[in-house]
């Protein structure tokens, strides 16, 4: 997952320097020096190929050797096609449940957390953020196998959990349910483990945002009388407002770029009848396992745009670029 | 006398929530060391670990494929990526940082602007590019075209932004070249985003797969993610197998965060909550 | 002594990627040199070969022929992108035969193959080979690949078990038999008769190609949703969806060890490559297992049908394409070698006259003393044929979408309604095929 670390705020120019100040040779040279780097990669890896595939995605390609300009054929095909729809469908609703499932669950452990009497929080902290460290990749092999119906992990302690007295009466969970093989629990099971993977990759954002609040707002809200959940309204909520919306929007942006995790969990396929086939992955496969470099740009350049409409949006709404001052 | 009590209660439960989470959490793990550790025969037998352990796994793994050398490929090219984006993107993150100048502006909201794009867009015509530099196949085609960190520049820039002025100056007053400035007082003084970013850049390289995948053609050159995918496809069935190479691809990234867990938390959470 | 300005974690990760790096550097592999570069997906035909290379090296003194295994799925993306970008291409590919038809995509000469056809009638192959077989490796009457087998199927069973309950094997003929058996043996959760998949289309397409049906015609039409393939279907799910369910399906390897040990599943789909994996996965059922020809859809009719299938495609950018030739010739063909290779893989070759050798007629202790290449040798001249198109990967996958979609149907409203859905989504699916096709300027 790609981390945004911008600041959304306008920078506040400093007043040009008077010409008796004027800044030495080397230190006026040195920045352009320091960025040369990056802007000679991006030129030659970034730019470049960026207006080449802006290109392609009008023509349709077997390889180099052969392209046929094809004009807007490529956008059209692709809107039409259901399998494209059925990308976007997934894909948005793995973004859905990956912003209102995993933030909360992530901001109510670091809620947990942030209690300032408890003990052995560095360990906790290190447990839930040990899934990230495994990679999309690795998860996506571990669980293929938790998955397994009847006799992998998952199944079993469901299983066994809902056998429990008590629980038993709300419907027991067959040992034999099949998560990877069956259309309708693909996307579930693409969420749960995102869900065991990021959240507490999410909670340490939130955990060092509660942290940083400042102390004497919650004494002054008790002050004037406010209860817990008040407390947490008034105060906690809008000071961590520039972190969860960082956080919302890296959040988008990832679950947008979804690729690695279904592509290893459904062993190198998009699942029963599509279930987890995502954009990206859409693009993969019919870009480079097909051969139509062309056709794999368009959706690359579809995906592009829908995703900065969706950012830009996000931050509008949700007033990042109304500064933070409350 | 109430009030400790029910203060005692909500204590409780939390601690009592928060084990459950972690629970959860560590099951997997823990099921799959149990797994590296169980005879194949007897790997759905018992739900973690067999009474008798076995490293078999391991060895069939060893034996199958050159599977340390896949892991001196991963090391070589994260670590390698990792060096050389720390030293590129903080180097550009102090120009961002410390210094004014003509197109400063236009420059930052490129760099932003390629935050939000989706790096699948450009991979067709990358690979094209990088096929008529000879770069196919090659580390330099892993490492080179994601020599500069947008993210790295960012963090750097954010943390250098906290260094008094003062210290610039009295340091060219002393008669330093910018890049000795850079070198022996803002990097030492950045230590902890140095050790955050490095674990940052590490683990992403190290668990980058589309890439890789298509870059990659011969196996001596894979990458864990690669190699283990392959395996996948062609012992798919062999799950004993698959965990060792999970877990073994699994754990540098573990130790390298658990050395670096404090600086990693500090560093990241500076950007985004200062910011 | 100064400490190093970026930190230890910099210098530790320095130190690392330098001590990496010198390793690899002294560590490189050789240079490739070998006369023929030979890629293939199956872990058992690259055993196999391996042990046969040195003498074909030794025939032919100064080539050297280097084996690689791709995995499956990464072998077509591999092969597709080292084709467009011109690079590493090798010199010869076993490729499976789903997604062989989508190298024929491009106008016929970007085709990355070899055209074998007229070798292959020179050779005297056309006639010594079961003709079904060249089909999928067709693409506009121009032959690519060399079919590596035919793959019959027959059903792999439980006889123990069979035994147990009475039942006669030599009386189940037909799928009506079948069914009637499967119906008695079968206990909900606890024994399924056979292992079928509700939404893998590898099942269904096998018997979509006993009944003579399939995803293309000879000219590369659509036809995975004609009179032939909605009958089947309609057929094919309520056995494995709804209360009359004789079939299920768990996964491979360790599951389906435990699940065959256990008596859950009874029979298993077997074609010859399987039988061998079956040997290996599952040895604690030895002597147990018997196989029996597939069940007829109407007396008398076709008692086998096809599953999976390799081809070997000699590239354009072999240098030295009589050579690489020869070596097909003497991996596929060369009859001292088939013998072991028959025993090690049981894999039946596509060439006829190689089933006479006696290795085939061996009786195998694990399958209850059957012959068992003699069996599959008697069904291999009947296995059906099967037409590709460079969409064939796509419509495997459509038809798959179409299978979990009507199954889903069934299981939520039974036969109500059945037939007219099935037709529907079968011409659906279909359509979304046929426009891709329509959308290939080649």
């Amino acid at each position: 997952m790609v981390l945004n670390t911008s600041d959304p705020r306008p920078k506040i120019p400093r007043p040009a320097a008077p010409k008796s100040q004027r800044l030495p040779l080397a230190q006026r040279v040195a920045p352009y020096v320091f960025v040369a780097p990056f802007v000679i990669t991006f030129s030659l890896f970034g730019a470049w190929p960026l207006v080449k595939s802006l290109v392609l995605a009008f023509y349709i390609t077997n390889g180099p050797k052969s392209q046929v300009f094809v004009g807007w054929a490529n956008f059209r095909y692709l809107l039409a096609d259901p399998d494209f729809h059925k990308a976007v469908w997934n894909t948005a609703v793995f973004a859905f449940w990956s912003v209102f499932l995993q933030l909360p669950l992530a901001l109510g452990l670091a809620i947990l957390l942030s209690r300032p009497w408890l003990r052995g929080r560095e360990a906790f902290r290190l447990i839930f953020f040990s899934p990230n460290l495994l990679g999309q990749v690795f998860v996506g092999v571990l669980f293929s196998v938790l998955y397994i119906p009847q006799y992998g992990l998952l199944n079993r302690a469901l299983h066994a959990l809902t056998s429990l007295p008590v629980i038993r009466t709300f419907g027991q969970i067959p040992l034999d349910t099949k998560w990877l093989s069956n259309p309708a629990l693909v996307m579930p099971a693409i969420v749960l483990t995102s869900l065991w993977m990021y959240v507490g990759f999410n909670m340490i954002y939130f955990l060092a945002a509660l942290q940083a609040v400042d102390r004497d707002l919650y004494e002054a809200a008790i002050v004037d009388g406010a209860g817990p959940w008040h407390q947490f309204l008034a105060v906690t909520l809008p000071s961590i407002k520039p972190v969860a919306i960082f956080v919302l929007v890296t959040a988008t942006i990832g679950s947008f770029q979804l690729f690695e995790l279904p592509y290893l969990l459904l062993n190198n396929t998009a699942g029963p009848n599509n279930a987890g086939l995502t954009v990206v992955m859409y693009l993969y496969d019919r870009g480079f396992q097909i051969g139509d470099l062309g056709y794999a740009s368009a959706v690359g350049w579809t995906l592009a745009a829908a995703v900065l409409l969706i950012s830009l949006a996000q931050m509008k709404i949700t007033g990042a670029f109304r500064g933070t001052g409350e | 006398m109430k009030q400790d009590w029910r203060t005692a209660v909500v204590r409780g439960v939390i601690y009592l929530l928060l084990g459950l989470g972690a629970a959860i959490t560590l099951t997997p793990a823990v099921w799959l060391v149990a797994a590296t550790t169980k005879r194949p025969d007897d790997l759905f037998h018992y739900m973690f670990f067999a009474p008798r352990l076995s490293l078999s796994n391991f060895r069939d793994l060893f034996h199958t494929v050159p599977f340390h050398r896949y892991m001196i490929n991963s090391i070589f090219v994260a670590s390698t990526t990792a060096i050389v984006q720390l030293f590129l993107s903080s180097l550009a993150g102090f120009a961002l940082a410390k210094y004014e100048f003509r197109g400063k502006r236009p420059l930052m909201v490129t760099m932003l602007a390629t935050m939000m794009i989706p790096g699948q867009v450009v991979m067709a015509p990358l690979y094209e590019l990088l096929y008529r530099l000879h770069f196919v196949d090659t580390y330099q085609g892993l490492i080179i075209p994601g020599a500069v960190s947008v993210f790295g520049i960012f963090l750097f820039r954010q943390s250098i932004l906290q260094i008094p002025d003062e210290l610039l100056h009295a340091a060219r007053i002393d008669g330093c070249s910018e890049f000795r400035i850079y070198w022996n007082i803002i990097m030492p003084v950045s230590k902890p985003m140095i050790g955050a970013f490095c674990l940052v850049s590490f683990m992403g390289s190290w668990n980058s797969f589309l890439w890789p995948q298509i870059m990659l053609h011969h196996s001596e050159r894979f990458t864990l993610p690669i190699a283990l995918n392959q395996l996948v496809g062609i012992y798919q069935q062999q799950y004993g197998m698959l965990m060792a190479g999970t877990l073994l691809s699994v754990l540098p990234v573990v130790v390298l965060f658990v050395l670096l867990q404090r600086e990693f938390v500090a560093g990241l959470t500076a950007g985004a909550v200062k910011g | 002594m100064r400490s190093f300005p970026f930190g230890n974690a910099a210098l530790s990760l320095l130190i690392l990627s330098i001590l990496t790096g010198t390793w690899l550097a002294t560590h490189a592999p050789p240079r490739r040199t070998a006369t023929l570069v030979f890629w293939t997906f199956a872990s058992q035909h690259y055993n196999a070969y391996l042990k046969a290379i040195p003498a074909f090296e030794a025939q032919h003194p100064g080539v050297t022929v280097q084996l690689q295994l791709v995995s499956n799925t990464a072998l077509a993306s591999r092969l597709q992108a080292a084709m467009l970008a011109d690079v590493d291409v090798p010199d010869m590919v076993e490729i499976e035969i789903s997604s062989a038809g989508t190298f024929f995509r491009g106008p016929l000469k970007d085709v990355g193959f070899l055209d074998l056809t007229e070798r292959i009638h020179k050779s005297g192959l056309w006639d010594g080979m079961v003709r079904a077989r060249f089909a999928p490796y067709t693409s506009r009457g121009h032959i690519f690949g060399l079919p590596h087998d035919v793959h019959p199927v027959q059903l792999a069973y439980r006889r123990d078990i069979f035994q147990k309950e009475g039942v006669d094997v030599s009386k189940i003929r037909t799928w009506d038999d079948f069914i009637r058996v499967g119906r008695k043996l079968t206990i909900p959760n606890k024994r399924y008769m056979i292992e079928l998949s509700d939404s893998d289309p590898s099942n269904l397409e096998m018997c979509l190609f006993q009944r003579d049906g399939g995803y293309f015609d000879p000219q590369g039409n659509c036809i995975f949703d004609n009179e032939t393939a909605v009958q089947t279907m309609l057929w094919y799910v309520p056995l494995v969806a709804g209360p009359g369910k004789i079939g299920n399906n768990l996964g491979g390897g360790q599951i389906l060890t435990k699940a065959v040990e256990d008596g859950y599943l009874l029979c298993l789909i077997c074609p010859d490559w399987r039988s061998k994996s079956i040997e290996t996965d599952i040895p604690r059922m030895a002597g147990k297992m018997a196989l029996m020809p597939l069940p007829a859809v109407t007396p008398g009719g076709r008692r086998t049908s096809t599953w999976g299938g390799t081809m070997l495609g000699i590239t354009k950018k072999c240098r030295h394409p009589d050579l690489a030739w020869a070596l097909a010739l003497y991996l596929y063909l060369d009859k001292p070698q088939l013998a072991q290779r028959f025993r090690d893989t049981n894999i039946l070759p596509a060439l006829r006259s190689a089933w006479d050798q006696p290795s085939f007629r061996e009786p195998r202790s694990y399958w209850s003393g059957q012959p068992l290449g003699l069996l599959y040798a008697r069904l291999a001249p009947h296995v059906p044929f099967q037409y590709t198109s460079p969409f064939i990967a796509t419509a495997k996958a459509k038809l798959g979408e179409a299978l979990v979609a009507c199954v889903q149907y069934y299981k939520e409203h039974g036969s109500a309604g059945f037939e007219p859905f099935v037709r529907a989504k079968l011409k659906q699916k279909a359509d979304d095929v046929r426009r891709l096709i329509a959308r290939n300027p080649y």
